[in-house]
């Protein structure tokens, strides 16, 4: 039985800052992440090519990784760390993941050793718990999935990370009928379950190899409504709905803390800050510089209270200025410099408000996800930490009345997404509040209703 | 600290939006007459029990179902795509007004015992080795929406059964969507192995980290941005656009 967050680690808001969490963690190469310093995390994708053998997938991953620690110390940054997100072939073939983390660690080594550049390095294998049609959440991929994660903790993975999938086929149903209800039973409830089950197994792996259990993210659920709602004319969800997805995903990730998980969060998290204010443990996140991979109406506020910096995913190839990574990561080591200048002349308060500022009221996600508001999901998320029906709830509650709240005035919302927020409210004011009946009552509605899902292989119903 | 955020950002969402609700605009577009006024709100509010009380009562009056299919369910749900293509309702409102219109033809159906002519016949997928595919649902949804017969092969489908799909099936378009860069190569070999087979048609590619470069790349492919894009696509190949004046139309970068 796992220990539920009932407290906020943070005393107030204002108390929580870029660059300093409350648990810091350290890796082996001399980085340590939310101790005092904001780090560059690159991360990348090989070229599709590369994937035909693990002999060309090896020699990618040697090339760009050989190229981001060059251009550190070309440019005299101080430290640096990687994030590996798996192609489906080195989960699936776990030997393949492991002789990358291990070929990529000893490049770090051996600049660790010449610079003294401080190093970390995160794998993310695939969450490739599915056949064809249906999720496969526990059972023979699972198995899979674990000799994954052990094969790249011993081949030199510093942090251990996944983007996991449980819930999401109930979300695919709900996200695309404003069906709110829907979303706290898929991201909520099946999301949690599904986490606490997994991240007490990573846990006993990062622990047993010596390595870090870092974190997840609701990428699959709360980032699909994000992508689905996209840019301010975008007319397929309303942003209001989105937020209210992503105020759910934060006890949802914060049930692999509550498992064993010690962070960096992963970097498309952006419930990250929700979940800091909670845990105190350092959290990873991407914004402006991740518009390789994607868009997002926050990219500036989002750095508020990172521990590390990331780009989410970029294609390695050639730029002008280099290859991908190498761009990129200099980019990124350029931001965190600038964040970690703010700290050291003792103006970070003063950047992160600036920051925050610069996108709080562009919409509604940033504004409910600026530090000071999130920290109130936050507390409605503690307040009932032992329910994880009800603090999802009571997450998706707190979003909607920070929205309808007199300080969001200077937010201006269209009418679809005031009309969209008062939807919500009322689904929300009509639900139960007792987690048995909300259980039973979804279980019947979603069988009914959605064909792929498996209630009693997937969550031991 | 705080500030005056006219100065820094614009909401373009808020400065564009039209005057009148969604629900007004639907209600002027909405036909006078009887059942079709009924009906056609009741798929605008998504309301599927309404559909098909309206439907009982027309046929008790008379009517033909096949013949309220086109006559009505259709005519409805294209008041709700079209204030969708005018960015006056969102997708959600599509979606429940497309569930509660098929609920509707479906009706029809077992009451004529007859099937009604599609405007045509369209095959999706997703990529082999991808899952993701909540975007193929919502082009097929749309497809449907728009009054054709959409044969869903699901998610991560073998390029095999693509082609053996498409043979079988003689569709006039196949769309493919892909989340991920590492399995929307397998749209290059769907292209050739239809190629091979003397197959011309159509193949419209999108999703998650599709793009038209990459698209372009092969000749059958038209990129699909939008999933909305789909029926207009498919309007324009009922219309006798070629493959070449549907890139022309549809290649925007």
């Amino acid at each position: 039985m796992v220990k539920r967050y009932t407290d906020m680690a943070y005393k107030a808001a204002d108390d929580m800052i870029f660059g300093k969490s409350v648990y810091p963690v350290k890796a082996e190469l001399g980085l340590e992440v939310g101790a005092g310093y904001v780090t560059a995390e690159v991360n990348y994708a090989p070229r599709p090519e590369a994937g035909v053998s693990k002999e060309k997938l090896v020699s990618e991953y040697r090339r760009l990784t050989t190229d981001i620690m060059a251009r550190a110390v070309q440019v005299g940054f101080p430290a640096v760390s990687l994030e590996t997100e798996h192609v489906e072939q080195m989960t699936n073939n776990p030997t393949w993941g492991g002789e990358i983390a291990h070929v990529q660690k000893t490049i770090l080594e051996e600049y660790h050793e010449e610079y003294g550049i401080k190093c970390g390095l995160r794998h993310t294998p695939g969450d490739i718990r599915e056949d064809r049609d249906l999720l496969a959440l526990i059972g023979k991929k699972y198995d899979i999935l674990m000799e994954s994660f052990e094969a790249v903790a011993e081949g030199g993975a510093d942090f251990l990370s996944i983007e996991t999938m449980g819930g999401k086929e109930i979300l695919d149903y709900a996200i695309l009928r404003n069906d709110i209800p829907g979303l706290i039973y898929a991201i909520g409830c099946l999301g949690s379950m599904d986490m606490t089950m997994i991240w007490e197994d990573i846990r006993k792996i990062a622990d047993k190899k010596g390595r870090i259990a870092a974190g997840d993210t609701d990428c699959a659920q709360a980032n699909t409504a994000m992508f689905i709602a996209g840019g301010l004319l975008d007319k397929n969800l309303a942003h209001t709905i989105a937020i209210i997805a992503r105020a759910i995903s934060a006890p949802r990730t914060l049930a692999g803390y509550e498992a064993g998980a010690q962070g960096p969060g992963k970097d498309c998290g952006y419930e990250n800050t929700i979940v800091k204010s909670i845990t105190g443990c350092p959290i990873a996140q991407e914004g402006k510089t991740s518009t390789c991979a994607h868009s997002d109406v926050m990219g500036n506020l989002v750095m508020q209270c990172c521990d590390l910096w990331s780009n989410e995913s970029v294609e390695y190839h050639g730029e002008f200025g280099g290859t991908s990574v190498q761009c990129w990561s200099e980019t990124l080591n350029y931001d965190a410099a600038m964040l970690n200048v703010a700290t050291e002349t003792g103006n970070a308060k003063m950047l992160r408000d600036i920051l925050v500022l610069s996108d709080k009221y562009r919409d509604p996600q940033g504004f409910v996800l600026a530090y000071d508001n999130a920290y109130k999901v936050g507390q409605a998320i503690v307040k009932d930490g032992d329910d994880i029906f009800l603090r999802a709830k009571n997450a998706a509650v707190a979003s909607v009345d920070i929205l309808n709240s007199p300080e969001a005035k200077k937010l201006s919302m269209s009418k679809f997404e005031v009309n969209a927020l008062a939807d919500a409210k009322a689904a929300l004011d009509a639900m139960t509040d007792e987690a048995d009946t909300f259980m039973s009552d979804s279980l019947e509605k979603y069988k009914a209703e959605v064909a792929v899902f498996r209630p009693d292989a997937n969550y031991k119903f | 600290m705080d500030i005056d955020p006219t100065k820094i950002l614009i909401r373009y969402n808020v400065q564009k939006e039209k005057a009148q609700t969604p629900e007004q605009m639907a209600s002027e577009m909405y036909p006078s007459a009887e059942p079709a006024k009924t009906i056609s709100a009741a798929i605008f509010e998504g309301e599927e029990d309404d559909v098909i009380e309206g439907l009982e009562k027309a046929i008790e009056g008379g009517a033909d179902p096949i013949a309220l299919i086109d006559d009505v369910l259709m005519p409805g749900m294209k008041i709700v795509t079209d204030l969708y293509d005018q960015g006056v309702i969102f997708l959600p409102n599509v979606m429940m007004s497309a569930d509660a219109m098929l609920e509707g033809i479906e009706f029809c159906k077992e009451q004529s015992g007859s099937v009604p002519k599609p405007k045509g016949k369209i095959v999706c997928h997703v990529a082999e080795g991808d899952v993701h595919d909540i975007g193929k649902t919502i082009v097929a949804a749309l497809l449907r929406a728009a009054g054709y017969d959409v044969v869903d092969l699901g998610r991560d489908v073998p390029v095999d059964e693509v082609i053996a799909a498409v043979k079988k099936e003689s569709p006039m378009m196949l769309t493919g969507t892909a989340l991920m860069t590492t399995t929307m190569y397998a749209f290059k070999e769907v292209n050739d192995r239809l190629l091979e087979s003397g197959i011309k048609i159509p193949f419209q590619c999108g999703g998650g980290a599709v793009n038209q470069d990459f698209v372009t790349q092969y000749e059958l492919g038209v990129y699909g941005e939008e999933a909305a894009d789909a029926p207009k696509m498919a309007d324009a190949i009922l219309a006798g656009k070629g493959l070449a004046q549907l890139k022309d139309q549809f290649h925007k970068h």
